[in-house]
């Protein structure tokens, strides 16, 4: 199969720029790693106008934008609950109530907190199963990812796979976090400036919004109005289904305990800053529909493989609606740009990866179980190392998940069997004194357990749904509610924890501090005014 | 409680980031300037290097420029 995309001698120059200047900011940060604090939380010192992008953009994968654009090519508007409800609420509770938490107490990780709050199983639960999840998805983002390049650009698997790790591994080996975010940043800049393009030469195409909308279909204009019941929209979910499973089970567990963001918010210079840092990034989450449902709606209306009119006698492959987009409309030069944002987005999703997991790899793995009370250059050391085995782990990962039709469906399902019931965990901690440390461990692996189950109830065809997604969605809720349940029930039966312990931890036990910054820095303000934005945006788009 | 003061730990990020954004403004806009005009078919004859390079540019330069006064003020 001849390549979709034939690039020139300026779109090369603008790739390998990018390659370069990756490298350089990597080795550039080397000098700064001093500490293991330094290696893993960029030493807390990041301003919040960067931890927030990064906090953005470590969401903002290749998978991500290639899997939404592919969404809306097949489902249409409704794709932007996966922005609005589906991450706004999440992102403004955790800057509001749960960052003081996170950041005050220290901790470094996630699963350290489940060890200060609960115990030691709980922590290794979420630890192993945090440092599994994480390796499974650096591996299918690479392997995606080769899999575009191969049909865009004609690359074979294997020379992607390995430059897209190598440039990673090199960045990360010498700057840890910071190397990480400090990409992430670029990327965020990167991936719109190459998608807008294409979007406004689009548009002008089929002449404006007003015109694309004269040209697909009623289900796909409206977000809202068809989720009455599950057969009215092309999505087969209904209000329900996406209020709980999606925006209230995936997106809370997803942003709020899914260490791989919330390690961006650790690296923050102070508390304040650790707060806004995803508020902050609230609002150019809401604007990335933009870049993506935009596309796949251009797509549907413009590109005869996605045109609806067809009898659909073979289902086209929604994963390369937006190259077959760009491909159209970008002359070389902006086309180039538009491949080095994919690129980028590739490598930051990857190299966001392989940092939460050498941190957790580090501190409550190995840290924990292998070898307690090393002098901080040992783990320092050890972070390094887990940076390459990370690498080595997921470029055979890669060569292991091919066989799911839809990309973002499956990290749906990776998300809820270990994602959805750990926000059930996390909002009993924090806000319930009483639940207990084997209480918070029994809950968590009864919620796991029900999401497997569920799974294969599913799948085994004893429970039926309308859709993947359906499924999906509701099985992270089920999942929660089993956490939720099995949590409370066992707190009444086992021990306590003192409250001296719980200092800091609970809510009702922490004092209040009052914020002392000016209203116009206070995270309650910026989150209210988020909250209030996303309404208006689901209210023009119902 | 008076918060921590940025210890200003690592570089400023808006240089690379600046430079990068600079660079790729100015080689689009010469691109488009002196490229070849037929590619132009593709996105409606609208010269999309020149336009967005020169945004990219003006970009590239407020990330430059903002990093330098930051350092200015500092010192």
């Amino acid at each position: 199969m001849d390549p979709i995309i034939s690039l020139n001698l300026i779109d090369y120059l603008i790739l390998a720029a990018y390659v370069a200047i990756t490298i350089v900011v990597g080795y550039a940060l080397k000098k700064y790693m001093k500490t293991s604090e330094d290696f893993f939380l960029s030493g807390r010192s990041l301003p919040s106008w960067i931890t927030s992008l990064a906090f953005l953009s470590a969401n903002l994968g290749a998978l991500e934008v290639i899997g939404m654009v592919a969404n809306s090519a097949k489902y249409g508007i409704l794709t932007v609950h996966f922005y609005w409800i589906g991450a706004i609420p999440a992102m403004v509770f955790l800057g509001i109530f749960m960052m003081p938490f996170y950041y005050n107490t220290k901790v470094r990780s996630v699963p350290e907190y489940l060890k200060l709050r609960y115990n030691e199983a709980t922590r290794g639960l979420n630890a192993f199963s945090f440092a599994i999840m994480t390796l499974l998805m650096s591996g299918i983002s690479m392997y995606a990812m080769a899999l575009i390049f191969r049909m865009m650009l004609g690359w074979s698997l294997t020379s992607s796979i390995l430059l897209s790790a190598g440039v990673v591994l090199i960045y990360v080996f010498f700057g840890g976090l910071s190397s990480s975010i400090y990409n992430e940043v670029i990327q965020f800049f990167l991936i719109w400036l190459g998608l807008l393009p294409v979007v406004y030469v689009g548009l002008k195409a089929v002449g404006g919004f007003s015109g694309l909308a004269a040209k697909l279909p009623d289900t796909f204009l409206h977000a809202w109005k068809n989720m009455g019941s599950a057969a009215a929209n092309p999505m087969g979910v209904d209000w329900m289904g996406v209020v709980l499973g999606l925006g209230f089970v995936l997106s809370f567990g997803y942003w709020t305990t899914d260490f791989l963001v919330v390690q961006r918010t650790l690296a923050s210079e102070n508390i304040s800053a650790a707060r806004r840092t995803p508020i902050m990034a609230a609002f150019p989450k809401m604007l990335v529909p933009l870049i993506v449902v935009v596309p796949g709606l251009l797509a549907v209306a413009i590109l005869p493989e996605y045109s609806l009119a067809l009898p659909g006698s073979a289902t086209p492959d929604y994963n390369s609606a937006l190259i077959l987009l760009l491909a159209h409309y970008l002359p070389n030069g902006v086309l180039g740009l538009a491949i080095t944002g994919l690129l980028a987005s590739f490598m930051s999703g990857m190299a966001g990866n392989v940092t939460a997991f050498n941190t957790v790899w580090t501190y409550d793995i190995y840290g924990t179980y292998i070898k307690k009370n090393m002098p901080d250059e040992h783990y320092l050391m050890m972070g390094k190392l887990a940076t390459i085995f990370g690498v080595l782990f997921s470029i055979g990962t890669a060569y292991i998940v091919q066989s799911f039709p839809n990309l973002m469906d499956y990290m749906q399902l990776i998300f809820s069997f270990f994602n959805a019931p750990l926000f059930a965990t996390f909002l009993l901690g924090m806000f319930w004194k009483k639940a207990t440390p084997w209480g918070g461990f029994f809950g968590l692996l009864s919620g796991i357990v029900a999401a497997a189950g569920h799974y294969l109830l599913y799948k085994l065809n004893v429970i039926h749904y309308s859709s993947e997604m359906a499924a999906n969605f509701f099985q992270a809720w089920w999942a929660w509610l089993t956490d939720f349940v099995v949590t409370i029930v066992v707190s009444f039966f086992t021990r306590k924890k003192a409250e001296s312990e719980l200092k800091g931890l609970v809510y009702s036990l922490t004092p209040r501090t009052k914020g002392s910054e000016m209203f116009w820095r206070r995270p309650e303000i910026w989150g209210s005014i988020a909250l209030v934005v996303m309404v208006i945006l689901n209210i023009i788009f119902w | 409680m008076p918060e921590k003061k940025s210890r200003s730990h690592f570089f400023d990020l808006k240089i690379p980031l600046g430079s990068l954004l600079s660079f790729y403004g100015l080689i689009l806009l010469l691109y488009g300037l002196f490229g070849p005009r037929h590619i132009y078919e593709k996105s409606l004859g609208l010269n999309v290097n020149l336009i967005w390079g020169a945004v990219i540019m003006v970009v590239g330069a407020l990330f430059l420029g903002f990093a330098h006064f930051r350092r200015r003020d500092s010192s």
